[in-house]
């Protein structure tokens, strides 16, 4: 029997660093991921599926490989490494904001293409009506949008904070394994199979599991919706009109 | 504001896939005007202009003399600024939100609100259905709430593109009376577009006419009517709107009045479920006396050289031949009632080359008109159509 005396600090640290990841990915990716699939939804351009392949370039890449690249960008010899440093006074490689940006681009096809997909299917027609009732275009995005595809967003954001979640390969090639800092569940339960402690390794991915199941669980059953039943009557409104004579 | 300044004037120029579109009118801002064409004429894209939800053409947009759409000047006003309602072919209702949520939506948004939202529910007959979802609603139920929508964001100038085409004729008949009644209650000028000529007999009181893109006729409903019966597309028809003379619930007739000494039979009007009589009728705006709208297919007016006696057929005048047009093996007779000099009232009759022939008629003879009280077509006769 696994007991809960099992749980070691820096498994809870990791835990702690996992959730802060996945959350801020997350946040960063709604902000981001839905202007850009909006854009992919509403575009006639022939570059969109040049955006569209890039963005799911992370579906098939293997994530070492993005890594791989992101470590080398993040490195102070190269631009974008460098221009954190300038701005931050801090190393990109190897720090949680280095994880967080590789999250992104990791996660992005998850949320993006949900979206995607739910603005493709809204189509105009009701932002057309909305136009001609007076709602501006924020308006409309509020008001319309965000409740019609509700399920679709709430869709978009699981998946992106469960697929951040369950992350190893980039965020060991660019993070490392720097408790509370970079050590996240994935690599901590990594560490542990390494190590041969089969009980703790258990425990950790029991738990992922179990979070995993209840977290999507509870997600579909806020998605759920009752079927809908026309209980409209029979003796629908008619006009009697006589029949010619 | 004076009566002259009351117009909508526009000028575009647009090719859409392949389709142009070249077309420059001004239309008062009264009433409800028709606009007819078939499909791919160009109404819908007109109306799409106008509203500002297509902006791909050349050319100028005024509504009462304010600047819409220039672009020349660069000026395109966006559609929610318009102050123009649209109410689509399909009902377009949010499904997120129930009836009257979706009634609420409009009201907000609309900066003046001078309409009492209740007012307006109960005017469409809408209290029943408040609460209900809108997915739930019957086609007629849908059409009904989208015009209570469009009606409460109070616009200038109201654009229906064929409202009732996806509802069964009934429904459409009672549509058709709330159209009526809303645009004489709220007097909100409105652009009606339809392929439906017997839709828009009923309800227009001016009619423009589109054909590929460019605009044919433009007048009064009648006129328009009775010169699209040259060009063999319509159905060739006498229109009328006349005044209710009496109603002969015994026979099942109501008699208008057609001249001083000549009444016009057809078939008893009555009130549909809830749609009082009066609703169904245009008012006349200068005499504020209920008009009904009739028709007279050409076909079921026949033509005799002699009065006819003793015969089951109600409606039978004198009338005179004013134009013989022959077109294949039938020909189309002009005729005016003769009784009145005045009202210059005209009947158009469709009969074989053969009759006109057996008949000898020329221009000028002096000949009898008639037609039983069922080829009288109104409102309720639309199912018909």
């Amino acid at each position: 029997m696994i007991e809960t005396s099992l749980f070691e600090n820096s498994d809870l640290i990791a835990l702690f660093t996992t959730l802060k990841m996945a959350f801020v990915t997350t946040v960063i990716l709604m902000v981001i991921g839905t202007p850009l699939a909006w854009y992919l939804a509403k575009m006639n351009s022939r570059y969109k599926i040049i955006i569209e392949a890039v963005v799911a370039l992370p579906i098939v890449l293997p994530p070492t490989v993005l890594g791989f690249y992101l470590l080398i960008a993040f490195s102070p010899q190269h631009l974008p490494g460098q221009l954190w440093q300038t701005l931050t006074g801090q190393q990109l490689a190897f720090s949680f904001s280095a994880i967080v940006i590789g999250s992104v681009f990791y996660s992005l096809p998850f949320v993006v293409q949900p979206l995607q997909k739910a603005f493709e299917q809204l189509g105009n027609n009701v932002l057309e009506a909305g136009a001609m009732l007076g709602a501006s275009s924020i308006d409309r995005f509020f008001t319309l949008v965000l409740p019609i595809t509700k399920a679709s967003f709430i869709t978009a954001a699981t998946l992106g904070f469960a697929h951040t979640v369950g992350e190893f390969g980039i965020v060991l090639m660019i993070g490392g394994n720097i408790s509370g800092e970079t050590k996240v569940l994935s690599i901590a339960l990594f560490e542990h199979v390494e190590a041969f402690n089969y009980a703790k390794a258990h425990l950790l991915a029991g738990s992922l599991l179990i979070g995993s199941f209840i977290v999507l669980g509870l997600i579909y059953l806020l998605n759920y919706t009752k079927p809908k039943i026309n209980q409209r009557p029979n003796n629908q409104r008619s006009i009697t009109v006589k029949g010619s004579r | 504001m004076s009566n002259e300044n009351k117009s909508l004037n526009f000028n575009f120029n647009t090719q859409l896939d392949g389709f142009t579109l070249s077309v420059k009118q001004t239309i008062p801002t009264q009433g409800i005007t028709g606009v007819f064409g078939h499909s791919g004429s160009g109404k819908s894209t007109l109306l799409r202009l106008i509203s500002g939800l297509e902006s791909s053409a050349t050319g100028q947009l005024y509504l009462h003399n304010n600047v819409l759409f220039d672009s020349t000047k660069r000026i395109n006003v966006k559609p929610e600024k318009r102050r123009i309602g649209l109410v689509f072919q399909e009902d377009r209702l949010f499904p997120h939100l129930n009836v009257k949520q979706n009634l609420a939506y409009a009201h907000q948004r609309c900066p003046d609100k001078k309409l009492n939202i209740d007012d307006i529910i109960s005017l469409t007959q809408l209290t029943p259905l408040l609460d209900k979802d809108v997915t739930l609603l019957s086609g007629g139920e849908k059409q009904r709430v989208a015009i209570a929508r469009a009606v409460l964001s109070e616009p200038e100038l109201l654009l229906l593109d064929e409202p009732l085409s996806a509802l069964d004729t009934k429904n459409k008949a009672i549509m058709i009376s709330l159209l009526l009644n809303v645009q004489q209650s709220l007097n909100i000028p409105m652009l009606y577009v339809s392929h439906s000529l017997a839709e828009l007999q009923q309800i227009s009181d001016n009619l423009l006419v589109m054909k590929q893109g460019n605009i044919e006729h433009f007048g009064n409903i009648h006129q328009v009517i009775h010169t699209l019966n040259n060009s063999l597309e319509t159905l060739q028809q006498t229109s009328l709107s006349l005044t209710i003379k009496e109603h002969l619930a015994k026979y099942g007739l109501t008699a208008l009045q057609l001249t001083q000494n000549i009444s016009l039979y057809m078939p008893l009007l009555k009130s549909f479920k809830n749609v009082p009589l009066k609703s169904q009728l245009a008012i006349n705006s200068t005499e504020k006396s209920l008009l009904v709208r009739c028709y007279i297919a050409a076909n079921d007016i026949s033509i005799s050289r002699n009065k006819a006696i003793n015969s089951s057929i109600v409606n039978h005048f004198q009338a005179k031949i004013i134009k013989l047009q022959a077109q294949g093996s039938t020909v189309l007779v002009t005729l005016t009632i003769v009784e009145s000099e005045y009202l210059k009232q005209v009947f158009y009759s469709s009969i074989s080359l053969w009759s006109a022939e057996r008949l000898c008629l020329k221009i000028g003879d002096l000949v009898y008109i008639q037609f039983k009280a069922s080829a009288v077509h109104g409102l309720a006769n639309l199912a018909e159509e």
